[in-house]
């Protein structure tokens, strides 16, 4: 039998996953279906942008099938609206139950204070399992329709290497969950603070000298565009990730054992 | 071994003090009645009891179990069932799978017993719950896993007076069980009718004992009348009444002595119309203590 807290927690997440999911099946449709059109007029549209649109976003052989779907899809929808709605969400798990009063008739079980914090966590499992065979599958089977068929490795890996990145977003919203004492203010916080990372980490790659200051955001570490069109996987990246991903859970757990409810 | 005791237990936020040296016991199958206006401290009290917030010093035990050991505490709170003053539930779930939620995680052996007696729409999703309802869904909670100590924070608040008399009777049986109950209560009546022993607390302090019998006995009721006439206050007066006041044709005072004495008295007066109820237990206080304003977080 499933843990009861984790079992609730999962089905919470269900609708905003195939939600999200939807919505990546309609990006992905849209982006492969217009492919071919773009990649004539490629070189020509490439040049109507300015230089620095493409070191923000990273993007580099936009006429290839692999460069343009890592440009449309991955370098925005997945690195920063997946990753700002997992934090997003997060930032509610605990909040929202303070506020509610929730918490007060979950605590009076026998369940530890960390076991709540990582049931629910653990019913992440939902948008990161579901969006992660959902969305490489569309995208493969797309791209094969279409006759662009991508590398499948790539495409897996895109995905499998950027958990750790979206662990990380939803451990800033579960900090933040525990320290604020308002689901709003915690949901804002943790959406806000992903995406002023990605933003910083866009804007530091602008500027030689200041790159530097995007080693302290997450997408530094993950770069779909590596992985689709050069296929490099940055595995010590991911596992930079992922070390960075269980100090934030320990400081919510350490964090959310000493508060007062 | 009392089922909960406390030890000089007090919670402090900066200057603001919630409770100060709170020291009392509440001894096994007892109802005891945690008394108090609102803001006074009993909500701080039962959440420092159930480990949801950490004494600033001082402590307490709950059936045996010191709350600063908060893994003993956990596996303590199989034991015990709680009723807070505010129901947090998944409010689009059901009744029956809230239910079922805190079963899994307690057990829910008395589960139809008690939905016999307090019995909200278990099929509706808790989002559209009245206040009762969702107070009676509270009660089974707090006692379906058969628990051997019962908490409960103002567990009457929103119940119509039939359900509050089911309750209350309830709670009694539960005491012949073998069942301690804890509860708070900011109405001096309830408290009266079935606690065995009460603590009373006042600002974030436990009022001394020996004053409680005098202060219980200030409780009385609240009685307001209108009359045909206007009538003199004299002829009216009795020494059961506190606080006359007589403007016009009505007449507002406390009365403190047996009801039948009193309506026996208003009918030999031409009565319109007669309000008698409970005294807000503030103004017993003030009465009590004099015009100090009693002051206190919540």
């Amino acid at each position: 039998m499933w843990p009861t807290i984790l079992e609730i927690e999962s089905r919470r997440r269900v609708r905003g996953t195939v939600i999200l999911t939807a919505g990546f099946a309609f990006i992905t449709a849209f982006y492969l279906s217009v492919f071919q059109d773009f990649a004539g007029d490629a070189e020509a549209i490439a040049d109507a942008f300015p230089e620095f649109m493409f070191e923000f976003f990273g993007i580099e052989a936009i006429h290839t099938v692999e460069g343009f779907i890592a440009a449309e899809v991955y370098s925005f929808f997945w690195v920063i609206l997946v990753a700002a709605y997992l934090a997003y969400v997060a930032g509610g798990t605990v909040a929202a139950d303070i506020d509610t009063r929730r918490m007060d008739l979950l605590l009076a079980n026998p369940v530890s204070r960390e076991s709540v914090v990582l049931q629910k966590l653990a019913a992440f499992w939902v948008p990161l399992v579901g969006l992660n065979v959902a969305v490489p599958a569309i995208v493969y089977i797309g791209s094969v329709l279409i006759d662009e068929a991508m590398n499948p490795v790539a495409v897996i890996m895109v995905h499998l290497l950027s958990i750790p990145y979206l662990l990380v977003c939803v451990g800033i919203g579960l900090v933040c969950s525990v320290l604020l004492n308002h689901a709003r203010s915690a949901r804002a916080i943790a959406f806000g603070s992903v995406f002023l990372l990605w933003l910083v980490d866009g804007v530091s790659r602008l500027d030689p000298d200041l790159e530097w200051v995007g080693i302290v955001t997450p997408s530094r570490y993950y770069d779909p565009t590596a992985i689709l069109v050069r296929e490099e996987y940055a595995f010590v990246d991911a596992l930079v990730l992922l070390v960075v991903s269980i100090v934030l859970v320990s400081v919510a757990l350490v964090a959310f054992v000493r508060r007062d409810i | 071994m009392p089922a909960i005791k406390l030890d000089g237990l007090s919670k402090r936020y900066g200057d603001v003090v919630a409770n100060e040296e709170v020291t009392f016991d509440v001894e096994r199958g007892e109802i005891f009645g945690y008394l108090g206006p609102n803001g006074a401290g009993k909500t701080t009290t039962i959440r420092l009891l159930l480990g949801l917030i950490k004494p600033s010093s001082g402590t307490a035990s709950v059936l045996g179990t010191d709350i600063r050991d908060r893994r003993a505490l956990t596996a303590t709170k199989a034991r015990v069932g709680y009723l807070p003053d505010t129901l947090g539930f998944h409010e689009r779930l059901t009744g029956r799978r809230v239910l079922a939620y805190y079963g899994r995680m307690r057990g829910d052996e008395r589960r139809d017993e008690l939905l016999k007696l307090f019995s909200p729409p278990l099929d509706r999703r808790v989002e559209t719950y009245s206040q009762g309802n969702r107070r009676m869904l509270g009660i089974v909670q707090a006692f379906m896993h058969d628990p051997d100590l019962v908490i409960m924070d103002e567990p009457t608040a929103g119940l119509d007076p039939l359900k509050q008399d089911r309750l209350h009777q309830f709670l009694e049986q539960e005491r012949e069980d073998g069942t301690t109950i804890f509860f708070s209560s900011h109405v001096l009546s309830e408290v009266q009718r079935i606690c065995d022993r009460v603590g009373i607390i006042r600002a974030g302090r436990i009022v001394d004992l020996e004053e409680i019998e005098e202060l219980l006995s200030r409780g009385g009721k609240d009685v307001w009348v209108r009359f045909a006439t206007t009538i003199e206050e004299s002829r009216f007066r009795t020494d059961q009444m506190i606080d006359l006041e007589l403007l016009g044709d009505t007449a507002r005072f406390g009365y403190t002595g047996e009801a039948k004495t009193l309506l026996e008295h208003l009918v030999r007066f031409d009565v319109l119309d007669v309000d008698i109820g409970d005294p807000q237990l503030d103004d017993v206080f003030k009465h009590y203590y004099g015009t100090e304003a009693v002051a206190g977080t919540a």
